[in-house]
């Protein structure tokens, strides 16, 4: 047996193990390895490698799509000014909610502002400064509330 | 009528990427549907731990998605988004301080119905071990086994995943082989 057939029998395991084959290079394999220790070696082992590859969990496809429906909701949603980017800053902050680094931890139900908070790019207002937590790192809960009680009865700019 | 349509055949990958550029959502639905598992093996791989994998998988799709408009189908979108998602793997990899190895136990199932010929052979727990030994592989040579077996990837498009030559790619595949039967035996 040559070190040629081995290579090519070799380059055709995987297409095998996976049953990618058509009828020719198939009974090319089936016909050499019976005969040829280091080729079955090989073939046991792809065959152990496809059987114990991961399976992905269960949840991870509708994890995957409700992300692409969050952030094509949020893309339609028109753009805010650094007003309204502050309001829903200040919001979270107010509520309680974790404005969180990473969108894959984000459930569902997280109010979409919050989820555009957390693209890097809408924090930063068309005059360069940043919005919402550096303007109100130093205000108490009562200012805070006050405030975003301004906000929510749509006196935005007004007494802030 | 179109030919598809007539035949019933499902749509390929590169028409479900042209409505997903025209805003089809169901489109995109139905290629993270197709290739979330392979994009999870190949993030399982590299970071070894399945929240992180799930988060980078998550990851890959929202990028994909976004340059949908850049994809020149010079490569199968499964390529590209296998290539989005190592990089991204390899990015997390980066932010974590060490990688956790997976103990056997938590490999996932065996599957049962998508196995090749012979597969009543190989018991559970001979490929449990084979895959604790893959761990042990340097990244490149692990993926290019994992590529190449269990998603059927060429060693060209392996090559465009891991960043290197075709030829690099099946060299990295053969010393894999060779190096995880060392450690088999």
């Amino acid at each position: 047996m040559s070190d040629i057939d081995c290579g090519t029998i070799r380059e055709l395991i995987p297409d095998f193990v996976s049953s990618r084959l058509g009828e020719d290079e198939l009974q090319l394999v089936e016909a050499h390895v019976p005969s040829c220790g280091e080729c079955r070696a090989e073939l046991e082992l792809a065959q152990m490698i496809l059987a114990s590859r991961p399976v992905a969990p269960a949840e991870l496809l509708s994890r995957i799509t409700r992300a692409v429906v969050r952030e094509r909701t949020a893309q339609r949603t028109p753009p805010r000014t650094w007003w309204g980017v502050s309001a829903a800053a200040i919001a979270a902050l107010a509520l309680g909610i974790g404005i969180s680094s990473k969108p894959a931890t984000q459930t569902s139900d997280v109010p979409g502002y919050a989820y555009e908070a957390d693209e890097g790019e809408i924090w930063v207002s068309d005059d360069g400064l940043l919005a919402g937590a550096p303007l109100f790192d130093n205000l108490s809960d009562d200012q805070l509330q006050e405030l975003l009680d301004e906000l929510t009865a749509g006196s935005v700019g007004g007494s802030a | 009528m179109r030919e598809e349509a007539r035949l019933g055949a499902e749509p390929s990958d590169l028409e479900l990427v042209q409505r997903g550029r025209s805003g089809d959502q169901a489109a995109l639905g139905m290629l993270a549907k197709r290739h979330h598992a392979a994009a999870y093996r190949v993030a399982i791989s590299l970071v070894g731990e399945d929240d992180l994998a799930q988060d980078v998988v998550q990851d890959a799709f929202l990028k994909a998605f976004r340059a949908l408009g850049g994809f020149r189908a010079d490569a199968s979108f499964r390529t590209w988004l296998l290539t989005i998602t190592a990089n991204e793997a390899k990015g997390a990899l980066r932010k974590r301080t060490r990688r956790r190895e997976t103990p056997i136990e938590d490999v996932g199932p065996i599957l049962s119905d998508e196995v090749g010929p012979a597969q009543a052979a190989i018991t559970a727990q001979e490929a449990g071990r084979a895959r604790k030994m893959m761990e042990q592989l340097p990244e490149k040579q692990r993926l290019s086994v994992s590529l190449r077996i269990e998603e059927g990837l060429s060693f060209k498009e392996i090559g465009d995943v891991i960043g290197s030559s075709e030829g690099a790619a099946r060299v990295n595949y053969f010393h894999g082989i060779r190096r995880l039967r060392e450690l088999m035996e």
